[in-house]
């Protein structure tokens, strides 16, 4: 054991000396800096924009009570008055972006048809997509791993080619103390960046201390040392830094970009999802179809669903608020299978993506942070949920108003429902996913191990 | 009587080719061994099977009456090694790769002690805290003859250590051998170099195509009657 902490003590002088490395690493330090500037920028940009929020909804209040200094029919009320259903980020979110940037955060609702309004902001902007999110996730789940191959990929190579490997080799030391040593020494400095700037970015995003920091940090640890057994088994093969460099490279090009693209087509083709657009314009035809439908029949089904206003005023005049409210409301009856199907295949599609990432380590691990961070797809499926029952609310707020004719004064704007919704973490999910990780941490250190075993050292 | 290096029937094997034909070698303390050859004879094969870095296909290599295969780690706390080009960290100074490698080997020294090992070897004192890729051939080879000294190592094998040195860095570096030989280390050294193996060797071996055809006491010729030798071995 002693000879493993000298062996340490010299990798720190060798490392100390090394322009190349302490770039590398300075870079990787400023780059996790850099992502922890992002995302809380990021999600600090959301919530002033959230908090802005409930500053149109009061500046619209106020224009309607303007506008009806007397009280109002309610229909008019449902129709110029709108709120928001709004998707707060949870304090985690900084960390890990996830979906929070491509999905909206917050719907613009009036009480009118559901369906189309939650899909209003479905469009988002590519250019931003193809970027992605430069957080603290990204740096970790994709940068690191070129750190750690940047420090490894000679880590024994590096020995013959220099020609210090023979003479190491005849003093009383076995091959795998020195690479030991020497990954070890690495995965010192690693780790210690990967822990610096994940309790940098906890500190600087106020995350709520809970038992987020345990997991987190052991995910961070467990994915370096993923990629520090791949170049511990990579350094086994005994050939030159060169095969081991493209070697490296290749395992990372290969986890991080071909297996997740070719998963994305797979899953594509297994689960597609139906567009989000099909099923507003299905609702958008049925919808504006109501205008040529005869009253009686609008009005007859949409007391089939709520017989409680079956014993309101039967309906004479050319327009009235509540037959137009009515057909809104069979309307988003007509698409409610398609808005299910819609929903479940969302899910369907992250619950093979969660079966499947265990080809790809970072692609589990990136689901783990956005778990973590409650800024998956679960959440936003949650979300559109939550908004769901929030527009059912509205409704059971204000069909009162329209079907008694009871007029809206302005004190019941104070009982108009109010949303809110916080992402929660999914820490089941996680959990499964750190324990494919170790799994895959296990496997291939002992590919690595066996290898070692093996294969005789060589020196040349 | 314990050989401090011995060779019995040992045999290398390389795909289809015999690299060492059975072997057979016994070195005593302090005695000096040269083993001369041409490239390809099986010198180098024989130090690395000695060292351990290779297998042998049959036979055994022993180093102080334990056999290589078998005590691996342990053998290497006897036996020092200077290869034909001496390569050391190239960031580190002098020092501190003596440093090193004597921990490693189970010898801490303080710095004193440290530079005592390498103006002993022949390297200038200011030379020892500058760092090792600022070094000369001939200073690393005497870095790695302190690293074997201050390990204080039973046996000592050497790769053509004085090829691409001068006459005065290699003559030095036969000087330390003698002195060390005096203090009864067994060296090992295989060399092309006749004129030296003459000077310093106690016997002289003579290898071809992996097999030692002749092994010659030095004190009776001289270097002209080994160099015909050696020349008729290999014309033959």
């Amino acid at each position: 054991m002693k000879k493993f902490w000298i062996l340490i003590k010299y990798e720190w002088l060798n490392f100390r000396a090394d322009k190349g490395l302490l770039i590398l690493v300075t870079l990787t330090l400023l780059a996790g800096l850099y992502g922890i500037y992002y995302g809380t920028t990021e999600v600090e940009r959301q919530r002033q924009n959230l908090a802005g929020l409930q500053k149109l909804t009061e500046h619209n209040v106020e224009e309607m009570k303007a506008k009806y200094p007397a009280g109002a029919d309610a229909g008019d009320i449902g129709y110029y008055h709108s709120t928001f259903a709004v998707h707060h980020p949870d304090s985690w979110a900084a960390l890990a972006l996830g979906q929070r940037d491509v999905n909206p955060y917050y719907i613009k609702l009036r009480l009118l048809n559901l369906q189309s309004q939650l899909y209003d902001t479905e469009n988002i902007n590519p250019q931003k997509v193809l970027a992605g999110n430069f957080d603290l996730s990204f740096v970790l789940v994709y940068l690191f791993p070129l750190l750690i191959i940047g420090l490894c990929f000679n880590i024994l190579s590096v020995e013959k080619e220099q020609g210090t490997l023979p003479l190491l080799l005849s003093q009383p030391i076995s091959l795998p103390l020195i690479v030991g040593a020497k990954l070890t020494f690495r995965m010192l400095v690693v780790l210690s960046l990967g822990l610096l700037l994940s309790i940098i970015a906890m500190l600087w995003g106020n995350v709520v201390p809970d038992g987020r920091v345990a997991l987190w940090l052991g995910v961070v640890v467990l994915y370096c040392l993923f990629w520090f057994a791949v170049a511990f088994l990579v350094a086994g093969l005994q050939k030159n830094s060169a095969f081991n460099a493209v070697t490296l490279l290749g395992v990372w090009l290969l986890l991080t970009i071909v297996v997740p693209a070719l998963l994305n087509v797979y899953v594509s083709i297994k689960q597609p999802v139906p567009q989000a657009l099909a099923l507003t314009i299905k609702q958008r035809e049925v919808v504006h179809g109501g205008w040529d439908k005869p009253k009686e029949e609008t009005m007859e089904k949409f007391f089939a669903l709520y017989p409680q206003w079956q014993d309101t005023a039967q309906i004479k005049e050319r327009f009235v608020w509540r037959w137009y409210y009515a057909f809104h409301h069979l309307g988003d009856v007509a698409v409610a299978d398609l808005a299910s199907q819609y929903k479940q295949s969302l899910l369907n599609r992250h619950e093979l993506v969660q079966r499947l990432n265990v080809l790809s380590v970072p692609v589990n691990v990136q689901g783990i942070f956005n778990a973590l961070a409650g800024t998956d797809l679960p959440s936003y499926v949650q979300f559109l949920q939550s908004a769901t029952r929030y527009h059912d609310a509205l409704r059971a707020f204000y069909y009162p108003f329209l079907f008694r004719q009871i007029t809206f004064h302005h004190a019941d704007f104070e009982q108009e429902p109010k949303h809110h919704f916080a992402s929660s973490p999914d820490v089941a999910s996680a959990t499964a996913g750190v324990v494919k990780l170790f799994i895959s941490v296990l496997v291939v250190f002992g590919a690595g191990l066996l290898l070692y075993r093996w294969k005789v050292a060589s020196v040349k | 009587m314990e050989f401090a290096l011995e060779a019995r029937q040992l045999k290398k094997e390389y795909q289809d080719k015999l690299a060492l034909k059975g072997l057979n070698l016994q070195i005593k303390p302090g005695e000096i061994f040269c083993l001369l050859g041409q490239n390809g004879a099986g010198k180098s094969t024989t130090i690395n099977l000695f060292l351990g870095f290779i297998t042998p296909t049959s036979g055994a290599a022993y180093i102080n009456g334990l056999e290589v295969a078998d005590h691996l780690l342990k053998v290497k706390e006897y036996l020092a090694y200077i290869p034909e080009n001496v390569m050391l960290y190239p960031n580190l100074t002098g020092l501190e790769n003596l440093a090193l490698f004597s921990s490693l080997a189970g010898f801490e020294y303080d710095k004193e002690q440290l530079l005592f090992y390498l103006i002993e070897a022949g390297l200038p004192a200011e030379a020892a805290s500058r760092k090792v890729g600022t070094y000369s051939k001939g200073m690393r080879q005497k870095v790695g003859i302190a690293i074997a000294v201050a390990k204080h190592a039973k046996v000592l094998l050497l790769d053509e250590p004085t090829s691409g040195l001068d006459p005065k860095a290699s003559n030095e570096f036969s000087d330390l051998l003698l002195k060390l030989s005096s203090q009864g280390t067994a060296i090992f050294m295989a060399t092309h170099d006749i004129f030296r193996a003459k000077e310093v060797g106690t016997r002289v071996g003579i290898m071809r195509e992996g097999e030692l055809v002749d092994v010659l006491g030095t004190a009776a010729l001289d270097a002209n009657e080994l160099e015909k030798l050696y020349l008729n071995y290999m014309h033959n």
